[in-house]
């Protein structure tokens, strides 16, 4: 044989083997040939609730005889273009959005949040309260009444001991979990009987609606029965299979299968105590490049994705691509760099803070580059009821920038197009991540600002250096830039922040403080402290109305876009809502037409 | 030959040292990961802290070195940071096969490459087959038909793709051939993916997914291959033995694929040779694009969540295979060539 024969047999045999073991996991991810009967649909809501806090748990969908199929139906499955994998599964060591936001899926919450933002329960029969006994009169303790029939995937009922051994695992010092964020402010948590939960804080925790075992900053419960044997084997669930792979769920659906950077699936839960989902099965394709999740979108041979650019819109529309926006919190703006020390002096003068706001055309950056699909953001809480109504976003005013920068003595003394006070020309650094809209933003800012006089240094970094501590001088704690760009929402719905807070300032004895501006306001500080413990929503909406203003009017932070989340449905979707706080909370009661 | 290769291996080892030294400290440099953890607000200062202790980032960057080489089995950790370590370290170390777990996935460093493998394999392998038998083909037909105006043609057609950047060329034949063909009623191919969820992973359907990735990674390959092919089959061609053979009147098949071929081939297995290597790193931009499931984009995704066991895995693996198939490209020098002897 010769050498030339020999070369290629070996490499047809390569080809041949790889593809072999590409392909070898196949039968795992064959569809049944029998598909299932298919069930009647779970009921279908097609109204917001009317009420702003549905207390009452839905109710159970009793059992139905299905009909006998003449003949074997498709199987309905819904293809979901992911661009970012999950890291893992477990909701104790992810912050990724793109796993909190399926949890509705898979995981369960003690309640949920529907498209109107208004709490929905899930394991609890009711929503605490002071009236049903569930908040007590100190507003320390919250107790949890779980419903009756609520079971695992496996058949195993959900209890309190569930809850017991969820926040034990996010407490163990074994386990490097996530985020320890509020369980770390509760003095116990104790389960006088199966159905009750009873949660004691230090001190009135605010945002326990947001954060305790449920919304989009909080965690879903973990089974105990399968990983408590885990825990006292190892001294540790972080390397549990079920993080992985958690085949025992609560959700509507239950994992199926996930290979490691190409999919994952998700079936129906036969189980599950609302009644077995009208779809048969939610399969994620994971692919990260936006441009080829538009292209999968457009030829159809994805149903629903997520986060793509503005820009991506209308050309998803003309594919008959259904758009739904929904707002999450998340509000793009400048933090000011006002830190005593490392700030710009210039940027200490509220004139030159509010020069900015008035210099820059954001009206028109939301209309060109957003194509017009959001508005000017006027604070960090817009669309939320926790903002002053009376704020209206600052106009774009050229003349009364300049104005302003003259009452506080910058202007062109030089004649180099830059405004100048006692010899110091007003250049300010201004940095953001690499996410290309902040970057277009950089540019049509630095044209705007240059008009009034100012100059800008623009920078850009990736998001992970962008966001590094102050320990690994990120250029978002290191106080290096005079105005940094981005948007944050933690615990949405609740308006908490800690970026504004002084115990948050980075610094040597600080080094992974959160707190980006560096401010270290008195005054604001006292409101913040002050909301933190108030649990009637109205006094606390008060206490935010003063906080919302007194930012604005000290332009401590200035709003570019409101930024909610973009999803796209194909048009066979059916019955699909999105909450801004957990988007697919509604998941089990969506269909395909056929 | 044994005693070269024995004593080319024994070289590898401080280089793969040197380069271990080299890369973990660029790693040290490649941002937080605890910034925002993938996530969309960054971690909140108590957890950072917290983390930074019980995955060890908080140690001097030396001493992460040393725990990644040979492990911390030896040490202890303060792991409910009351200041005292009472918590004994578990990992061994790469020099004792432990590769260490990833800080994103919390998984064995080794089974999350492992995983990857041989999609990357699948892929690159019929890619290179692809860009062989084609660049073969177009660069024998070129040297033989020098000037000619098919030998014109496909050298400007070749260089047209060669200039063209991968991504774009990826997302025009995703366009092309997936989005428009679909809207003029043609047969298409599939975007993303391995398969058709409802069909399920077959053999046929992991092929049918392959073609837009597979053409989009050849078509850059067989300019510069055919180029080089037609380059030394011309010098062969031009050779004394070919005239012989040719003046014997040997069939031209014979004395093209036996004679000439036989000898152009020698610089062609060294090209091959140091790229084969690179087919476990994958490629990067083709399997983003088309959402492969391979090592590049594993790197990628990794190398973004600053996740260094598994970047270092991944370079460290590329690093020896370029080493090993430096060796084997040398024996096979041998081997085709008697002339080459080593000492």
């Amino acid at each position: 044989m010769s050498k030339r024969n020999t070369i290629f047999i070996w490499l047809s045999v390569l080809v041949v083997a790889s593809m072999l073991l590409a392909a070898c996991g196949g039968a795992a991810t064959q569809p049944p040939a029998e598909p299932p009967a298919e069930q009647p649909p779970a009921e279908q809501p097609t109204e917001a609730p009317a009420v702003e806090q549905p207390t009452e748990a839905p109710p159970v969908e009793e059992p139905t005889a299905a009909p006998p199929p003449e003949e074997p139906a498709e199987r309905k499955v819904v293809t979901l273009i992911w661009t970012q994998e999950f890291d893992t599964l477990d909701p104790l060591y992810t912050q990724m959005w793109f796993v909190s936001a399926i949890y509705p899926i898979y995981a369960c919450q003690a309640w949920e949040f529907d498209d109107q933002n208004n709490t929905v329960p899930k394991l609890v029969a009711e929503m605490p309260s002071e009236t049903n006994g569930g908040i007590s009169e100190d507003s320390r303790t919250i107790t949890f009444m779980l419903r009756d029939d609520i079971v695992w995937s496996d058949g195993t009922p959900i209890t309190s001991a569930d809850f017991k051994f969820t926040y034990d695992m996010l407490m163990a010092d074994g386990n490097a979990v996530a985020s320890r964020s509020p369980y770390d402010l509760i003095t116990s948590l104790e389960t006088p009987d199966d159905q009750t939960v009873v949660i004691t804080f230090e001190e009135p925790y605010a945002p326990w609606q947001s954060s305790l075992f449920a919304g989009a900053g909080g965690i879903s419960i973990v089974p105990a029965h399968v990983l408590q044997p885990v825990f006292d084997a190892e001294g540790t669930i972080d390397t549990a299979e079920w993080n992985r792979a958690p085949t025992v769920g609560c959700g509507p659906f239950v994992f199926e299968e996930w290979e490691s950077g190409s999919f994952a699936r998700f079936v129906a839960n036969e189980n599950y105590w609302l009644g077995r989902p009208a779809i048969d099965e939610m399969f994620f394709q994971f692919v990260p490049d936006d441009a080829s999740m538009i292209a999968a979108l457009v030829a159809g041979d994805g149903d629903v994705g997520t986060f793509f650019a503005y820009s991506d819109v209308p050309q998803l529309e003309e594919a008959g691509v259904t758009i739904l926006n929904s707002f999450s919190g998340f509000n793009e703006g400048w933090y000011i760099n006002m830190h005593p020390e490392k700030g710009n002096p210039a940027l200490k003068d509220v004139n030159v803070r509010k020069a900015l706001a008035l210099a820059f055309n954001r009206e028109k950056l939301v209309q060109d580059l957003l194509l017009g699909l959001t508005g000017v953001a006027a604070t960090d809480w817009d669309n939320s009821p926790w903002v002053d109504p009376s704020i209206e976003p600052y106009p774009y005013d050229p003349e009364g920038a300049i104005a302003l920068l003259e009452q506080s003595g910058w202007v062109d003394t030089n004649g180099d197009g830059t405004v100048d006070k006692d010899g110091v020309e007003l250049v300010l650094s201004y940095g953001t991540t690499n996410r290309e809209v902040r970057q277009d933003t950089q540019a049509v800012a630095q044209q705007d600002l240059a008009a009034v006089g100012i100059g800008t240094d623009l920078q850009s970094f990736d998001a992970d250096l962008f966001f590094s501590s102050y320990a690994d001088d990120g250029p978002s704690a290191n106080f290096s830039l005079d105005i940094i760009e981005y948007s944050d929402s933690p615990n949405f719905p609740d308006p908490d922040a800690s970026v504004w807070r002084c115990g948050e300032v980075p610094s040597d004895e600080n080094p992974a403080g959160v707190n980006t501006t560096g401010l270290c306001d008195e005054k604001l500080e006292e409101l913040f402290a002050k909301q933190e413990s108030q649990v009637d929503f109205a006094e606390r909406q008060q206490t935010f109305y003063e906080i919302t203003r007194y930012i604005f009017d000290n332009a401590y932070w200035i709003g570019l876009w409101e930024d909610p989340d973009l999803f796209g449905f194909s048009d066979r979707m059916l019955n699909v809502k999105i909450s801004g706080a957990t988007p697919l909370y509604n998941v089990f009661e969506w269909d395909v037409s056929q | 030959m044994t005693r070269y290769i024995i004593r080319r291996l024994l070289q590898a080892i401080p280089l793969l040292l040197l380069i271990s030294i080299v890369l973990f400290a660029l790693m040290q440099n490649m941002g937080d990961p605890l910034a925002t953890m993938g996530g969309r607000k960054v971690t909140r200062s108590e957890d950072r802290i917290r983390l930074a202790r019980q995955l060890g980032l908080d140690k001097p960057a030396y001493v992460q070195y040393i725990y990644w080489l040979i492990g911390n089995d030896w040490a202890k950790t303060d792991m409910d940071g009351d200041g005292v370590a009472e918590t004994p370290g578990v990992r061994k170390g790469v020099l004792r096969g432990d590769w260490g777990v990833s800080l994103v996935t919390r998984k064995p460093v080794t089974e999350v490459i492992g995983e990857r493998l041989p999609n990357t394999l699948l892929l690159m392998l019929a890619a290179e087959a692809v860009i062989i038998i084609v660049a073969l083909l177009i660069g024998i037909y070129s040297a033989l038909n020098q000037y000619s105006a098919a030998d014109n043609i496909l050298t400007g057609v070749t260089f047209f793709f060669y200039s063209m950047p991968v991504f774009f060329f990826a997302l025009g034949a995703m366009y092309i051939f997936s989005v428009n063909f679909k809207k003029m009623g043609l047969p298409y191919l599939p975007t993303v993916g391995m398969f058709e969820p409802e069909v399920g992973q077959t053999p046929a359907q992991v092929a049918w997914h392959m073609i837009l990735p597979v053409a989009t990674l050849s078509f850059g390959f067989i300019a510069g291959y055919s180029r080089y092919i037609r380059s030394t089959m011309l010098e062969a061609m031009g050779q004394d033995y070919v005239r012989t053979a040719k003046s014997k009147g040997l069939p031209r098949p014979q004395v093209v694929y036996v004679h000439a071929l036989k000898n152009a081939a020698l610089p062609i297995v060294t090209i091959v040779a140091l790229d084969l290597p690179f087919l476990l790193g994958g490629a990067i931009v083709t399997e983003r694009i088309f959402g492969w499931p391979g090592t590049g984009r594993l790197f990628l995704d990794h190398v973004s969540r600053s996740d260094t066991p598994v970047v270092m895995g991944i370079l460290m693996m590329i690093a020896a295979a370029v080493i090993i198939f430096q060796i084997i490209a040398d024996v096979a020098y041998a081997w085709l060539d008697p002339r080459i002897r080593y000492k």
